[in-house]
């Protein structure tokens, strides 16, 4: 019996005492994981990434996948009919040219495909439901695009390359600019459901929480420390911890010259008490403290403790 | 370290927030509303400030005439060197200045004091009395809490206006670091002169900023570390004069000369008691030297130490309880400390190299001591007990510190080494804002005196 209940008030014992050193770990490393994302996300805040990345998906990814930076114009202006119609229309007939072209220069290549694509895209809609003779009013177009290549890249050959797709284009139909097109398509619409919801993730919890956050605090104490000038050479130095009571109003200013809580006197406590005032009264406005927290720090008592920063600090 | 110290804070912070969260909801169920006026919603620590000079204006005082404006203006400028000797201002370019002060005793335009990012302003007026006497006034402005902090008014004659200045310094000093100031002192010194091989050494005497040099001696003979009576116009030193070197006694207004003591051998290293009524120095015997006080009153004679070893260089502190000293008791110069009646005395240097020269704060907290080590010599301090030792200046030669009457600066001499001759250095004591002391000539072993008023 008694080897028994020793060996089971020893199991016990250390099963509490494993239960107790787990959950000590655990609510603490919740809590740091938690306050994290406080900072970053606010109503506001989360409404202008949504709305930033929409327009962002559309002008990262023609970047990427094709041409660096010269062309982003016409791809944003003709991203959406893209989507819809490239896959139809005009890939398959406008390939053949561009890939002569390219084998003059090497950078070439690259930028001719695009600027076939945007010149297709255009025509694309215009050249389905409408007549061939439509596609003159269409030379025209490309015309001008090609000028806002030359001026991007400085490139002299798209010009003659924008010239002869698009005349050919019934004619030209090989496979090379279809896959390009359908390789861009995919892509794109990957890239756009993967940004958002990455972002939706991040913002959802944050909605919760309209507290003063850790940065605000941090940004406070900050501004205090830089302003604060303490008198740390006078002798006891460390005893001059001095509390003040600030009531601020929703813009962050002083709603009232701040209320030295501690007591004392003599010239010491003096210029301890005015050094931990004054640098109250300069860090005003306190525009760090967004005013949707006006709540929680509208009344703040400050303990200013030069104890840790005696001598050189 | 800061970025520690800040996590620590910001712990203590959130549990402090929630005990405070705490104690407002108990405190709310039984005191109802009144518990949300007593208790701010929010608690925050700043343990860690931004010390930096203060920004301070200091326009020219108005003057009555225009012979009081020439004064006015000196006097103005005094109190700005000395405010920014002392490196705890910086006083702001008078061509920033906004408003111009035409009546000191207006409450100035604060807004444009902030606009230069003044924190502290002086304004003030000398004009002469029909007596003939000068009348000194300042005020010194809170520029950020719009309040007066300090004003006085002061008379005096006319060829004491440095004085005044001086003296203006030290109340601005006091009311906005909270400790007593030193600009209304004097220093005395040796000072050098004529070709390395034949220096002339000449007891001097001048303002802690340079100013009103006096020689007390001739330079006839040779003269060693001065110190200024605490209580008295008197100076102890010692000269080699005929026989013996002696410790002297010289009142400095009368100019009058004794001989401390009748010893049988060389007397050296004096230093007067706080209270100004004894002088403690070394007497040799042989070639040992032990340490005496004597009263100045009733010349009794009290011997303090009696080893087979070097004692000297004795310091009191300032409640007159203790003295430290050097010794070689122990093989080598050390700090030791002891009661002023004598008695056991205890070691408390132990760091590498040799410790000389200890001088006792006038606050009482720390020793300052020169250091040589690794042929360098260093000026340093350490608490009374040994712990916490500081170098505040290394180099080729640094010796002799002397505290400023407020223990907050310390002055002591510097030797370049080769042909050039020693000057006058201050530094604070925390090492920080080391400034030459201007001087006629080459200069050693000073000696700070106490506050003049």
């Amino acid at each position: 019996m008694r080897t028994g209940t020793t060996i089971s008030a020893a199991a016990h014992v250390g099963v509490l005492l494993w239960a107790v050193l787990v959950l000590d770990v655990k609510p603490l490393d919740n809590a740091s994981v938690e306050s994290i994302p406080v900072d970053f996300v606010s109503a506001t805040e989360f409404s202008k990434m949504t709305e930033g990345v929409k327009n962002a998906q559309k002008q990262e990814q023609p970047k990427p996948l094709v041409e660096k930076q010269g062309e982003k114009k016409p791809v944003l202006e003709q991203a959406e009919k893209l989507t819809e119609k490239q896959e139809i229309v005009t890939p398959k007939e406008s390939t053949p040219p561009p890939t002569p072209e390219p084998k003059k220069a090497e950078p070439k290549p690259e930028p001719a495909p695009k600027q076939e694509k945007a010149e297709t895209k255009e025509p694309e809609p215009k050249a389905d439901p409408i007549a061939e003779a439509l596609k003159k009013e269409e030379k025209k177009k490309p015309e001008e695009k090609p000028t806002e290549a030359k001026t991007a890249e400085a490139k002299p050959v798209p010009l003659p390359q924008k010239k002869p797709p698009q005349k050919p284009q019934p004619k030209f139909d090989p496979a090379q600019v279809a896959a390009l097109l359908d390789k861009r398509d995919p892509q794109r619409h990957a890239a756009t459901g993967d940004t958002i919801n990455r972002t939706a993730s991040l913002g959802a919890p944050g909605a919760n929480a309209p507290e003063l956050s850790q940065s605000e605090l941090d940004a406070l104490r900050a501004r205090l420390m830089q302003l604060w000038n303490p008198p740390i050479g006078i002798r006891n130095a460390g005893e001059m911890v001095i509390r003040v009571r600030v009531m601020l109003r929703p813009d962050g200013t002083l709603a009232g010259p701040p209320s030295v809580l501690t007591s004392g006197h003599g010239p010491m406590f003096e210029s301890a008490r005015d050094s931990a005032v004054r640098a109250i009264f300069r860090g005003q406005p306190f525009n760090m403290l967004r005013p949707q927290t006006y709540e929680t720090w509208k009344d703040i008592e400050v303990t200013f403790d030069p104890r840790d920063m005696l001598f050189r600090g | 370290m800061s970025g520690n110290s800040s996590d620590n804070t910001f712990s203590n912070l959130t549990r402090r927030r929630m005990l405070a969260m705490g104690a407002g909801v108990t405190a709310g169920a039984f005191a109802g509303l009144h518990a949300r006026s007593a208790f701010a919603a929010l608690k925050l620590d700043v343990t860690q400030g931004n010390v930096q000079p203060m920004p301070i204006a200091l326009p020219d005082f108005v003057g009555g005439s225009q012979a009081d404006s020439e004064v006015s203006r000196n006097v103005t400028g005094i109190i700005t060197n000395n405010l920014r000797r002392s490196g705890l201002f910086a006083p702001i370019d008078p061509q920033a200045y906004i408003e111009k002060v035409s009546n000191p005793d207006n409450v100035p335009r604060f807004a444009d004091w902030r606009a230069i990012n003044a924190q502290a302003l002086v304004t003030g007026r000398v004009t002469r009395q029909p007596d003939g006497r000068l009348k000194a006034e300042f005020r010194l402005w809170d520029v950020f809490a719009g309040q007066q902090q300090a004003g006085q008014q002061y008379f005096t004659t006319p060829d004491n206006w440095r004085r005044i200045g001086h003296i203006i310094s030290d109340a601005i000093y006091e009311r906005l670091t909270g400790e007593k100031g030193y600009f209304d002192t004097r220093v005395v010194f040796i000072d050098e002169s004529g070709p390395k091989e034949r220096r002339i050494k000449r007891l001097t005497i001048m303002d802690q900023d340079g100013a009103n040099v006096r020689y007390l001696t001739r330079g006839d003979e040779l003269v060693l570390t001065p110190r200024f009576s605490p209580s008295t116009q008197e100076i102890t030193y010692m000269a080699f004069g005929q026989g013996d070197p002696r410790v002297l006694l010289l009142n400095i207004e009368t100019g009058q000369r004794e001989v401390v003591g009748n010893f049988p051998g060389m007397t050296f290293a004096p230093r007067f008691s706080p209270d100004g009524q004894r002088v403690i120095m070394s007497l040799q015997q042989g070639s040992n030297a032990n340490l005496f006080v004597m009263d100045l009153r009733s010349k009794a004679v009290s011997r303090l130490t009696q080893t087979p070893a070097i004692d000297t260089a004795p310091s009191y502190s300032p409640d007159g309880t203790r003295i430290c000293f050097e010794s070689d008791r122990g093989g080598s110069q050390q700090i030791y400390v002891m009661s002023a009646s004598g008695g056991n005395a205890q070691r408390i240097s132990f760091g590498e190299g040799t410790y000389s020269t200890p001088v006792w704060s006038p606050r009482g907290d720390t020793i300052a001591f020169t250091k040589q080590g690794g042929g360098r010599f260093g000026i340093g301090i350490m608490r009374t007990d040994g712990s916490g030792e500081r170098l505040l200046t290394d180099g080729f030669h640094n010796e002799g510190p002397t505290f400023a009457p407020n223990g907050r600066v310390i002055m002591f001499f510097r030797d370049p080494g080769g042909n050039a001759g020693p000057s006058l250095y201050t530094i604070d004591i925390t090492g920080r804002n080391e400034q030459r002391v201007p001087t006629p000539s080459f200069a050693s072993d000073p000696a700070w005196s106490p506050l003049l008023s």
